[in-house]
């Protein structure tokens, strides 16, 4: 039992280290990125990649209240692995439809490409 | 203690708050208030009050962000810049001292003689915990109904506690958000009426016109535009909401 | 507001409201009837189920969403709500007892009358933020 608790623990802090260095990566790009439908690319990044690659490590994490330490089964322990993976659902449908609409959105409001006003939210 | 998540979260909203008043695009002051939001209720996820973050999240973060934006596509984007005034600042500064001034005599967070876990709360949380034990075990369910130890039973002491203990206060509190939707009502959905009424007749199903043709005739013709909805449109949208 | 007319038109935003709607709808209802037992009750799940209609309009347009839910049946709903709360306590009224003491309907008498007012708080929550929406929503309309 304890090599897949290792192998889980493995998975899991992989998905929860480098779904932590996408937010960070969106962020960054949030904030550097010169125009709006670059800055919503890093936006997204953070939605999709960082939310869903964290929520992948926690589904590992979630996996291991499956059994107890001499790895016999709890019972209703699969409830938290479950309801990651709806979120993760979840998060999958909405995040690129939210991050469509806003791009969609600002299209038809009539955003340009090249706007370097980098201020225009944040102030 | 390492450094607490509360702490953190505190610190955000600080901040958030200070980016509020400070924004003069509304759109992302309304965008922030969602943000301040979220984070209160991540707070409240925190410090186990998982019922007001529920709720926090909900109406905070979600709906009132969505009313906020419902209500910029009717005005402006941008504030209209002004000097900063003393008056307003030295009002929030006192109110701040006074609530730290307040804040010093309570218990620290977690305490187990703090007053919500000493009163009469406590008593109703150990009554309960009693009874949901009663419940979950079948053996000793007999014994429920000695009138001394009578507990609602939810395993979910906040709605029990807002359900039953507190009912009154929630039925006032359901008034409240009734009268909130009525007088909404009467602010904004006259207008939309007269509108219906004049421009495109019968998509409601509201009665009693009887009286608010006269006021559309009123307000909307004095420059002698047809309230056509395009071209009355200019008026009603620069109007402030009154 | 154009893109708001156009809304309807992209295909994403039609599919995956189409798809979210009712599993927002069947949340708003666990959470409903799920407040006895973890955390929820009436007021978070009027919202959220007003939240899945509201998405409804906004994606749909306001006549689409007011042909399911006429802003007659959400005045009546917002009252209804309301009443069933206040009658509930009546109820007790009526047989001596203490306003809103739910103990009058039987053994299990605080779950049924909890059920009760919880519900009478989602259907007035539910209502009357759909009511806002629509408040709002129809000034849209009117300043297009």
């Amino acid at each position: 039992m304890s090599t897949a608790y290792e192998i889980f623990d493995y998975l899991s802090w992989f998905g929860l280290v480098g779904g932590g260095l996408f937010c960070i990566i969106g962020g960054i790009g949030l904030l550097r990125l010169p125009d709006f439908y670059c800055r919503t690319h890093g936006a997204t990044i953070t939605d999709t990649l960082g939310a869903g690659l964290i929520l992948f490590g926690l589904f590992f994490q979630a996996l291991k209240l499956m059994f107890d330490t001499q790895g016999n089964w709890v019972p209703d322990g699969w409830i938290v692995a479950v309801k990651i993976v709806f979120l993760g659902l979840l998060i999958l449908l909405t995040s690129p439809t939210s991050g469509h609409a806003l791009v969609k959105a600002a299209h038809a409001d009539g955003t340009s490409w090249q706007e370097g006003d980098s201020d225009a939210l944040s102030d | 203690m390492p450094f607490p998540t509360e702490v953190f979260l505190f610190l955000v909203l600080i901040a958030t708050g200070f980016m509020v008043a400070r924004a003069t695009n509304l759109f992302a002051a309304a965008m922030l208030t969602g943000v301040f939001s979220l984070t209160s209720a991540c707070l409240f996820t925190v410090m186990d009050a998982v019922d007001v973050a529920f709720t926090e999240a909900a109406v905070g973060g979600g709906f009132s962000t969505v009313l906020f934006l419902g209500a910029l596509a009717l005005t402006s984007r941008t504030e209209k810049k002004q000097p900063a005034k003393l008056y307003p600042f030295i009002i929030v500064l006192l109110t701040g001292i006074a609530l730290i001034i307040g804040m010093i005599n309570l218990k620290p967070y977690g305490d187990q003689n703090a007053p919500i876990h000493s009163h009469v709360t406590a008593k109703i949380k150990q009554k309960e915990w009693a009874a949901v034990k009663r419940s979950t075990r079948p053996e000793s369910k007999k014994s429920t109904d000695t009138p001394q130890d009578k507990a609602v039973g939810l395993p979910n002491i906040v709605t029990s506690i807002l359900g039953s203990y507190r009912g009154y206060d929630t039925l006032g509190e359901t008034g409240v958000i009734f009268t909130a939707g009525v007088g909404v009502m009467l602010l904004l959905m006259g207008r939309r009426r007269e509108d219906d009424g004049a421009s495109d007749s019968g998509s409601t199903a509201m009665p009693s016109n009887r009286q608010e043709p006269a006021l559309d005739e009123q307000e909307s013709n004095p420059s002698g535009v047809e309230p056509e909805p395009s071209a009355s449109g200019e008026q009603t949208g620069e109007e402030p909401i009154s | 507001m154009k893109s708001h007319m156009r809304m309807r038109e992209i295909v994403v935003l039609r599919v995956v409201s189409r798809v979210l709607m009712p599993y927002i709808l069947l949340f708003g209802l666990y959470v409903q009837f799920h407040g006895d037992f973890g955390p929820g009750g009436g007021f978070q799940a009027g919202v959220i189920f007003s939240a899945a209609l509201i998405l409804y309009g906004i994606i749909f347009g306001l006549d689409a969403v007011q042909r399911v839910f006429t802003p007659f049946a959400v005045e009546i709903c917002m009252a209804l709500g309301l009443l069933l709360y206040a009658g509930t306590g009546l109820v007790s009224f009526s047989k001596n007892m203490n306003y809103l003491d739910y103990d009058v309907f039987g053994s299990h008498g605080q779950h049924y009358g909890i059920l009760l007012i919880e519900g009478g708080v989602g259907i007035t929550v539910a209502s009357t933020v759909l009511m806002i929406f629509y408040a709002f929503a129809g000034r849209w309309r009117v300043s297009q």
